[in-house]
């Protein structure tokens, strides 16, 4: 398989679309990083018990917290981009017919495809890690600009912390990701997995917020959706409070799971997404017209 | 003839979409070193049948042996000796030819080096060769079909319609490019609309009809399946009278100004020697040279070759 995730990864590394994400993903982090500073010298409380003043706003985007926004803001904004990578890396393997000539030069279809997945993980990860240095960079640059640059939070704790936070957002963008990559296998086509990659992450905090006002027997349904599950994931990763919280859902707010059910939930979407787009590419004809 | 060993057998092979029959009971045989040509009109089930011989559509019923191995059990070995292009060529548009030839030697990793650059030189693409495949005309995008094809320097290979999109000298090339291939060892299966071309390159030739094959043999033999003869005369009516009360000439058709008459080559004197006792003098007497198209139209019974 060694060599299939090397194909992919040139491919990917040569497509311009790659790029552009990376750069959309670093240009959020930057935007939000530039408008929360901003806000921190206009405004002088809020919060809901107006608690907060400016100067904890802008505290708080020093370094420490950096990585752990710069993780919310992947967590909440990245599933769309990685939406958008997966997809298109199917997608348009049917959208130009190169399905054909991908499976003529490969050891195997499920190979290919678990190639596939493996290389829009990795570039989803690298991605990751783009931002995170992304928001360590303007949270320097925004410390060093207050004379306030101190490393001493560098300590164990705080890179086991971290990389744990780091794990749980690619933990979160996983099922995601890989509901788009089935679906486009499904469709054939990169629009039909963004299409509903996208709905997903977008309708289900509504149908959510509809479903709990219900009451029975809709209320727990929303439990198991990825958005709720996301949430209580993300909510693992401790940003400090005074700053904004991305993304919603009530199932979040009510901690129906622990930490790990949510897990276990999220792995298990994986899991089946991934099944069927094993079973599907490798059960179906790849004939002319694809 | 070839008489190479056989390196491809499909038996009794059916493809089935719902109640619409692709191929039916399709057998074929391709030897070592041979070229072999697949043709039939549109819709004949020739890329349905070349998508099961890849691996890339399942029979319903029956199956393909591409070098004594089941492709459907086991497609890797198979599709490791194997270098296609199926129809219109697909390549990645935002890469280059090189680029595209390079994503294949990574996936199929025994590729020498040195060997992308040797491809883009035969098929004349070397000073296009680092341009976006997207700006490439068709017949640019067909010669990166054919090195792809032979990047791997198959034992067989296939190519569908691999002229189509070229000109004149492209063309050419291609047709002397064929024989070269089975001369170096390679064993190649054609699928071309181009009649004449087929007939000039092939060993052997199979035609299908509506997914079932209708004949199949040397060129030599499908040429030589039945017999005409090539008669004129001044009075085209009373030639006509007349043959039709001979009882071995089986069939008179006008053509190019002359009548084509089914009947032995070898009673032609015999013939002549008929016609003439009624009166009917002949101004040209000779057999009639079947051509390629001729038989595939007859056995297809298309209008125009395809």
């Amino acid at each position: 398989m060694i060599p299939l995730i090397e194909t992919e990864f040139f491919k990917l590394r040569k497509r311009m679309m790659t790029w552009v994400v990376a750069l959309i993903l670093v240009g959020l982090v930057v935007l939000l990083y530039s408008v929360l500073w901003s806000a921190s010298s206009r405004v002088e409380h809020f919060g809901e018990g107006r608690q907060f003043t400016g100067i904890d706003l802008r505290q708080a985007l020093f370094l420490p917290g950096a990585v752990p926004y710069a993780l919310q803001i992947v967590g909440t904004f990245g599933a769309i981009l990685a939406i958008i990578l997966a997809a298109g890396s199917i997608g348009s393997e049917y959208a130009w017919g190169t399905v054909r000539l991908m499976a003529t030069v490969s050891s195997g279809r499920m190979k290919l495809i678990l190639a596939k997945l493996t290389v829009v993980f990795a570039l989803t990860a690298v991605g990751t890690l783009l931002a995170i240095a992304a928001a360590l960079t303007y949270s320097l640059i925004i410390a060093l600009y207050y004379g306030d640059a101190s490393g001493s939070f560098l300590t164990a704790t705080f890179f086991r912390d971290q990389s744990a936070a780091y794990g749980r957002t690619l933990l979160v963008l996983t099922p995601y990701m890989t509901l788009a990559f089935a679906v486009a296998v499904l469709g054939r086509s990169t629009l039909a997995g963004v299409g509903t990659g996208m709905g997903v992450a977008f309708a289900e905090p509504l149908i959510d917020a509809l479903m709990r006002t219900a009451g029975s027997p809709w209320k727990n349904i929303p439990d198991y959706f990825l958005n709720t599950n996301r949430q209580i994931i993300l909510l693992q990763n401790k940003v400090p409070e005074v700053l904004p919280r991305l993304g919603g859902g009530g199932g979040a707010d009510s901690a129906v799971h622990s930490p790990l059910v949510a897990g276990l939930i999220l792995v298990g979407y994986a899991v089946a997404f991934i099944a069927v787009a094993l079973v599907l590419y490798r059960r179906r004809d790849i004939g002319s017209s694809q | 003839m070839s008489t190479g060993r056989e390196i491809l057998r499909t038996e009794g092979l059916w493809k089935q979409y719902g109640a619409v029959t692709a191929v039916a009971d399709m057998h074929l045989r391709v030897y070592e070193r041979e070229v072999f040509s697949f043709l039939g009109p549109n819709g004949a089930g020739k890329s349905t049948t070349v998508g099961m011989i890849l691996g890339l559509v399942r029979p319903t019923k029956g199956r393909v042996l591409v070098f004594d191995t089941d492709v459907a059990t086991h497609p890797w070995p198979v599709l490791k000796r194997v270098g296609a292009v199926i129809e219109t060529p697909a390549f990645y548009p935002y890469l280059s030819a090189y680029d595209n030839l390079k994503t294949l030697t990574i996936a199929l990793q025994d590729v020498p080096k040195g060997r992308i650059e040797q491809m883009l030189e035969l098929v004349g693409l070397q000073e296009r060769g680092r341009d976006p495949y997207k700006t490439y005309s068709l017949g640019m995008k067909q010669r990166l079909g054919i090195a792809s094809t032979l990047l791997r320097n198959p034992d067989l290979i296939i190519l569908d319609e691999p002229t189509n999109g070229l000109d004149p000298a492209g063309t050419r090339e291609i047709r002397e490019l064929i024989p070269r291939l089975a001369r170096e060892g390679h064993s190649v299966f054609l699928c071309s609309h181009l009649l004449h071309e087929v007939q000039a390159v092939s060993d052997r030739i199979a035609i299908v009809k509506q997914g079932r094959l209708v004949q199949e043999g040397t060129v030599e033999e499908l040429l030589g399946r039945a017999e005409y003869l090539r008669l004129r005369a001044d009075d085209t009516d009373a030639l006509r009278r007349a043959l039709g009360a001979i009882p071995w000439v089986t069939g008179v058709a006008s053509m190019d100004g002359c009548l084509r008459v089914a009947a032995p080559t070898a009673r032609a004197a015999e013939l002549n020697g008929v016609l003439a006792a009624q009166g009917v003098l002949l101004s040209e007497l000779a057999p009639w040279e079947m051509e390629l198209e001729s038989v595939f139209l007859e056995l297809t019974g298309e209008e125009t070759a395809q």
